[in-house]
C-alpha cells in the first residue's frame, strides 16, 4: 500500500469510529446521568443513586403508559405478522396478477410520511366515530408495522429450497400440512426478525399516535414527548433509560435467534 | 408449492380489507377532504390559503432546506461507517458489535434520542464543554433551539438507516472487480473513487430517498431541538387535526407535504437519470 493509501484508510477508520461514537454518545449520556444525585440533570453524573428509578416506578401513569405501549405492539405485531405471512405466500407462491401492486400497497405505509398516516386515520376514526380509541391506535399501528414483517418473510420465502414443500407433498402432506410442518419453520427467522422490528417500531412510535391518544390512553413515548416539553429532569433520563434497556434487550434477542448482522443486512 | 388462484384470492381477502379500511380509505378521505369546506362543498380554499401569504410557503421553505441539509449530513457520517463495516471489518464479531452500535438507536423512540443531545447540546453540556476546553469557542455558545440543533437531531435518528441502506449494496458489490483494478497497479484511493463509489450510488439514492422522506415528516425531533422556535411542517398539520379541530385545512397541509415531496424526489431521480445518460455518453 502507498503512503497516500494508508492515510486514507487510516482516515476511514477515523471517520467510521467518530460516526460510531456519534451514535452511541446520547443513549450513553442517557442512562449516565440517570443515576445522578442533583434535583437537575448534570453530566458527568454526581454519585449514583437509584431514586429517579424508583420515583417512576412508583407513579401509576407511567407503569399504565408502559403497558398501554406494550399492549398495542403485542396486539398490532401479532396481526401484522398473520397479515404479512399471508401476503407474503400470495406474492412468492402464486400466479395471482397484480401481485406487484399488492406488494406496493402493504410497502406503501413505510414510504408515505407517518404524520399523513396519523391525520388520515384520525379523520376517518372521527368520521366513524372510533377516533382517539384503543382501536384506532392499535389499526394504525397494525398498518405501519406489516411492511417490516412482509419485507423480512418475502425474503424468507423466495431464498430456501422450494423442492422441501413439493418434498412434503409427495409424502403426502396437504398445503395446510405442509405450510406449518415445513415452510414456517424454515421462514420462521426473518419471521421472528421481522415480527420483532415491527414490535420495537411500534414501540417508539409517536407521530402516528399523538393523533390518537387521549390524557386517559397514552402509549410511553407521547407521555415522555409531552413530559420533556414541560419539564426536563433525571426522572425523564430514568424512564428514558429505562426503555433504552428494552433496545439493548430486543437486539441481543436478534442477535441471538438470527445474528445482528443477518438482520442488518435484510433491513434496507 | 403453488397456490392456485382462488386459494390466493381467499388468503389475500382479509389483509387487502383491512388495508382498504385503515389505509387506503382514510388516505382517500384526507384527499377529499382537502378539496372541501368544512360543510362538503367543494373547493380549492383550502390549497388558496397555504400559498396566499408567506407564512406557508416559509415554513415549507425551513422544512425542505433542513430535509435536504440532513439528508447530506448523514450520508457524511454514514458512508463511512457503512463501508468500514462492509469492507475493512475482519471478523464477524467485530462486524457484530458495529452493527449493534448502529441499531441500538434505531430501536430507541426519537424522543429519547433527541432527549440525549438536549442534554449534550445545552449551554453547559458536553459539546460546549469540549469546544471551550479545545479552545475552538471562547465561552458557551447557544446551539439548543436553533435550526443547527434540528439538523443534529435529525442527522442523528437518519444515520443508521442510510447506514443499514447504503451497506446492503455494498455487500453485493463484487469484490474480482476491486482486485483487478488493484491488479492493474491502481491505487485503494482511485479503485474507490472509480470502481466502489460508483457501483454503491444506488444505495446512496435509496438510502437519501428513505432519509428525506423520514426528515420532511419528522415532529418529535424539531419541536424537541428548536423547543418550538423553529416551526416545521408537521407542526401545523398536527395543530390543525390536534387543536384548532379544521380538518379540511390539516388535510390540504398534509397532502400539499405529500406532493411538494413527491414532485422533490421526481425531480431527484431524474437529475439522476440525466447524469448518468450523459456520463455514459460523454464515455462512449
Amino acid at each position: 500500500m502507498s503512503i497516500v493509501d494508508r492515510i486514507a484508510r487510516l482516515f476511514v477508520i477515523l471517520l467510521a469510529w467518530a460516526g460510531l461514537v456519534f451514535l452511541a454518545l446520547p443513549l450513553v449520556i442517557i442512562v449516565a446521568t440517570s443515576f445522578t444525585e442533583t434535583e437537575f440533570l448534570k453530566f458527568p453524573p454526581v454519585g449514583f443513586t437509584w431514586r429517579w428509578y424508583g420515583r417512576f416506578l412508583e407513579d401509576q401513569s407511567y407503569l399504565s403508559a408502559i403497558w398501554t405501549s406494550v399492549s398495542i405492539a403485542g396486539l398490532a405485531t401479532a396481526i401484522a405478522v398473520v397479515i404479512g405471512v399471508l401476503v407474503a405466500l400470495v406474492i412468492a407462491r402464486s400466479e395471482l396478477k397484480g401481485r406487484q401492486l399488492l406488494n406496493t400497497i402493504f410497502i406503501a405505509p413505510l414510504i408515505l410520511p407517518t404524520i399523513v398516516i396519523g391525520a388520515a386515520l384520525l379523520q376517518y376514526a372521527n368520521a366513524l366515530g372510533f377516533a382517539r380509541s384503543f382501536f384506532a391506535l392499535v389499526v394504525g399501528h397494525t398498518v405501519i408495522v406489516v411492511p417490516y414483517v412482509l419485507r423480512t418473510v418475502l425474503a424468507s420465502l423466495e431464498r430456501f429450497d422450494q423442492s422441501l414443500e413439493e418434498a412434503s407433498f409427495d409424502l403426502g402432506g396437504n398445503a395446510v400440512s405442509t405450510f406449518f410442518l415445513v415452510t414456517l419453520p424454515i421462514i420462521k427467522p426473518g419471521l421472528v426478525a421481522g415480527a420483532l422490528f415491527a414490535f420495537i417500531i411500534s414501540w417508539i412510535n409517536v407521530e402516528l399516535s399523538i393523533f390518537n391518544a387521549t390524557a386517559q390512553l397514552m402509549p410511553i413515548p407521547v407521555k415522555l414527548f409531552n413530559y420533556v416539553q414541560y419539564a426536563v429532569d433525571p426522572m425523564l433520563a430514568a424512564v428514558s433509560a429505562a426503555t433504552i434497556y428494552v433496545a439493548v434487550l430486543a437486539v441481543i434477542v436478534l442477535d441471538i435467534l438470527v445474528g445482528i448482522d443477518r438482520v442488518a443486512a435484510s433491513q434496507k | 408449492m403453488r397456490i392456485r388462484n382462488f386459494w390466493a384470492a381467499i388468503l389475500i381477502a382479509l389483509p387487502l380489507a383491512f388495508m382498504a379500511a385503515f389505509f387506503l380509505v382514510p388516505f382517500l378521505v384526507t384527499v377529499t377532504a382537502s378539496l372541501q369546506t368544512a360543510d362538503g362543498a367543494w373547493t380549492l380554499a383550502n390549497y388558496k390559503k397555504i400559498v396566499a401569504d408567506s407564512y406557508y410557503p416559509g415554513i415549507f421553505y425551513t422544512t425542505f432546506k433542513l430535509s435536504l441539509i440532513s439528508t447530506i449530513v448523514s450520508f457524511l457520517i454514514g458512508y463511512p461507517i457503512a463501508y468500514y463495516i462492509v469492507n475493512m471489518v475482519e471478523s464477524r464479531s467485530a462486524r457484530r458489535v458495529c452493527y449493534v452500535l448502529v441499531i441500538m438507536p434505531l430501536f430507541t423512540s426519537n424522543i429519547v434520542r433527541s432527549f440525549g443531545w438536549l442534554i449534550l447540546l445545552g449551554r453547559q453540556g458536553l459539546v460546549n464543554q469540549a469546544m471551550v476546553a479545545m479552545g475552538i469557542i471562547d465561552r458557551p455558545v447557544p446551539i439548543l433551539f436553533t435550526e443547527t440543533a434540528i439538523v443534529i437531531g435529525l442527522a442523528y435518528i437518519l444515520v443508521p438507516f442510510m447506514v443499514l441502506t447504503i451497506s446492503s449494496v455494498l455487500q453485493t458489490i463484487d469484490r474480482s472487480l476491486v482486485e483487478a483494478s488493484l491488479d492493474l497497479g491502481s491505487s485503494r484511493l482511485a479503485t474507490f473513487l472509480h470502481i466502489t463509489l460508483p457501483l454503491s450510488l444506488p444505495g446512496v439514492i435509496a438510502g437519501s430517498l428513505i432519509v428525506f422522506t423520514l426528515a420532511v415528516s419528522a415532529y418529535v425531533v424539531p419541536a424537541i431541538m428548536s423547543g418550538g422556535r423553529v416551526v416545521v411542517m408537521a407542526m401545523p398539520i398536527f395543530d390543525n387535526y390536534a387543536t384548532l379541530f379544521d380538518f379540511n385545512f390539516g388535510a390540504a397541509l398534509a397532502v400539499g407535504l405529500l406532493i411538494v415531496t413527491l414532485i422533490l424526489i421526481a425531480l431527484y431521480l431524474l437529475f439522476i437519470e440525466r447524469r448518468g445518460r450523459s456520463q455514459i455518453a460523454r464515455q462512449s
